[in-house]
């Protein structure tokens, strides 16, 4: 149950390289996905997938720009090591609030 | 870098990571740089792309399904020694940025990585940052050669020292395997950290583990003192490991399980400390064959033969010959202030063709003897078949005569230093692998020097 992309919500504003234009709509999209699979891995208790989302968000979000994503893979990863499953889904509504509302300038 | 590649075209490096985004990001940073990218997301393609692509240098993630970073690493330098490889880690866990120098890789980045940061290592491992200050280093001055085979060599081993990995020599006896270990280590990022060499086949079984790792005191009979051992006195530098292939069976496994976690244990104590060494091993054996025959383990082998370097026997390179006897007859005038005697032409000869079984040592004696007896300034080629031991006669006994001088010798200083062999090896102005040899070669055992007197 996911919430769209609603206008009645604050963008956030995230400066990213020019040069990764061609990139970024790909990488967004990818956390999206990267969501609905930890949801459904949390579903099935497969913890261990979900810390290497985690782990893989952590490592590629600073590189793109989007070190909220690196801090929200780093969270999710730990979450998930403790078995945590509150911990996870926090991290997780969180990403996808800031994924619904981010809008990127490149300069 | 191979010669064809390097001026025709723009470095081409091999990045793989099973992530696509980081994939994708990295590939697109490189190409910015006008860097040549080759992208695969897994070891075993990675693999494959190395024979058909030949990168210039590799960089990989270190945790992939499959084959993981660690075990790529390894694979690369079986194939390609001197391939850089930069390895990229989702965390930074040291004991793996340890273990992954060891086996060779150039750096170690942490994810997220910064762009600048990843270029400029990229660079440097390419040799094309500005920043040449390794290449100023002096390499080996002391090693002496004009032969291809020992150019190969020498630029094999000045591409391997600015690193941590680990180095294997091999060579038969005397081919200068101990000079080469020095020349790599004078001329690492360790250079100012000591150099230690031990002889792992002149150490009594029972307290070469000790010698090696230390030992807690009262560790066992004879421990009155704790005892930090030679890990630890290399500690930021480098640990020769001379006739590595000598090293017995059990010790073997502890030295193993040394290099897979990079701490030891001193014998008696209950704690492990992380050691900072660099390890270069050498031997003459053929362990190989050692290996076949179970007398060395094959995973000690593998992690300690990262690098294999191999120095040829000198009857294999003999253009080498003539530039070592002018160099040894020189130091051996400037030693003795006397003037600088030559081998005739027949000498010369002779001795560019002899076979050599003791290599450039062998070479050394064989110059000083000829200078010290020859009262002439031509050294003829009769004194030359003499000293090479070909000719029966009064040199046979000058053999024995300088022999049983020695033994003489040794024995006093051990004497005198009550079986202290590292003293008696600095009174005899030797390191202690030689000493020990030494000590080896007269069949005398330290041991009895340190009885009380009386027994
Ligand atoms: N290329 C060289 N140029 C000048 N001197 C050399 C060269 N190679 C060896 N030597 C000298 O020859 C002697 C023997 O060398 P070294 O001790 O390094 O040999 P090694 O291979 O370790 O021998 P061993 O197997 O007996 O231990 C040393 O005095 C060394 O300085
Ligand atoms: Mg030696």
């Amino acid at each position: 149950m996911r919430k769209g992309k609603g206008k009645f919500l604050d963008k956030i504003i995230v400066q990213c390289d020019p040069d990764l234009e061609d990139l970024i709509p790909g990488y967004l999209n990818n956390r999206e996905k990267d969501i609905v699979a930890i949801r459904e891995s949390l579903d099935s208790g497969d913890f261990e997938k979900v810390r290497t989302l985690g782990h893989s968000m952590k490592g590629s979000g600073g590189g793109y720009g989007f070190d909220e994503v690196t801090r929200m893979g780093s969270r999710i990863e730990s979450a998930a090591l403790a078995k945590d499953v509150e911990g996870v889904e926090e991290a997780l509504q969180e990403l996808e609030d800031y994924i619904n509302r981010v809008e990127v300038v490149f300069s | 870098m191979t010669s064809d590649n390097s001026t025709t075209r723009q470095p081409r490096i091999l990045v793989v990571d099973d992530d696509s985004d980081v994939l994708a990001l990295l590939a697109k940073w490189l190409k910015d740089e006008k860097f040549d990218v080759v992208t695969v997301s897994s070891g075993k393609d990675a693999l494959a792309q190395i024979g058909i692509t030949r990168p210039d240098l590799v960089l990989t993630d270190l945790v992939m399904d499959e084959m993981d970073g660690m075990a790529l690493l390894s694979e690369i330098h079986r194939q390609k020694p001197l391939l850089p490889v930069i390895m990229l880690s989702g965390q930074a866990k040291i004991p793996d940025a340890v273990k992954a120098t060891h086996l060779g890789s150039s750096a170690f980045l942490t994810k997220p990585v910064e762009k600048d940061e990843l270029i400029e290592q990229i660079r440097k491992h390419l040799h094309l940052s500005g920043d040449n200050s390794n290449g100023k280093i002096p390499f080996g001055e002391d090693i002496i050669y004009r032969s291809s085979v020992m150019a190969e060599l020498i630029e094999q081993s000045r591409a391997v020292a600015d690193s941590d990995i680990t180095v294997f020599i091999t060579g038969e006896t005397g081919t200068g395997k101990e000079i080469l270990a020095k020349a790599i280590h004078d001329a690492s990022p360790r250079r100012d950290r000591p150099f230690i060499g031990v002889n792992c086949g002149a150490i009594p079984e029972q307290l070469l583990e000790s010698e090696l790792f230390g030992h807690e005191k009262g560790a066992f009979t004879g421990a009155m003192t704790q005892h930090d051992g030679l890990f630890k006195a290399a500690d930021g530098g480098t640990l020769f490991l001379d006739e590595i292939g000598d090293m017995p069976l059990d010790l073997q496994v502890k030295l193993l399980r040394v290099l897979q976690d990079f701490q030891v244990r001193p014998v008696g104590s209950v704690r492990s400390v992380p050691i900072n060494v660099r390890i270069i091993s050498a031997t003459h054996n053929n362990l190989e064959q050692a290996v076949k025959e179970g007398t060395f383990r094959a995973d000690l082998y593998y992690r300690l033969k990262v690098v294999p370097l191999s120095i040829p026997a000198l009857r294999e390179r003999p253009e080498d010959i003539e530039l070592l006897l002018d160099y040894y007859l020189e130091r051996f005038s400037r030693k003795r202030g006397e003037p600088k005697k030559s081998f005739s032409p027949e000498a010369l000869s002779h001795l560019i063709s002899a076979p050599w079984p003791g290599n450039v040592r062998q070479l050394i004696n064989v110059v000083d003897l000829c200078a010290t007896m020859n009262k002439t300034d031509i050294i003829p080629l009769s004194m030359v078949q003499k000293a090479l031991g070909e000719e029966e006669g009064d040199l046979r006994t000058l053999k024995d005569a300088k022999h049983s001088f020695e033994r003489d010798y040794l024995i006093s200083v051990l004497q005198l230093t009550k079986g202290q062999v590292a003293s008696s090896a600095r009174i005899a102005g030797r390191n202690r692998t030689e000493f020990y040899k030494l000590l080896n070669a007269h069949n005398i055992d330290p041991a009895d020097f340190r009885k009380p007197p009386g027994n």
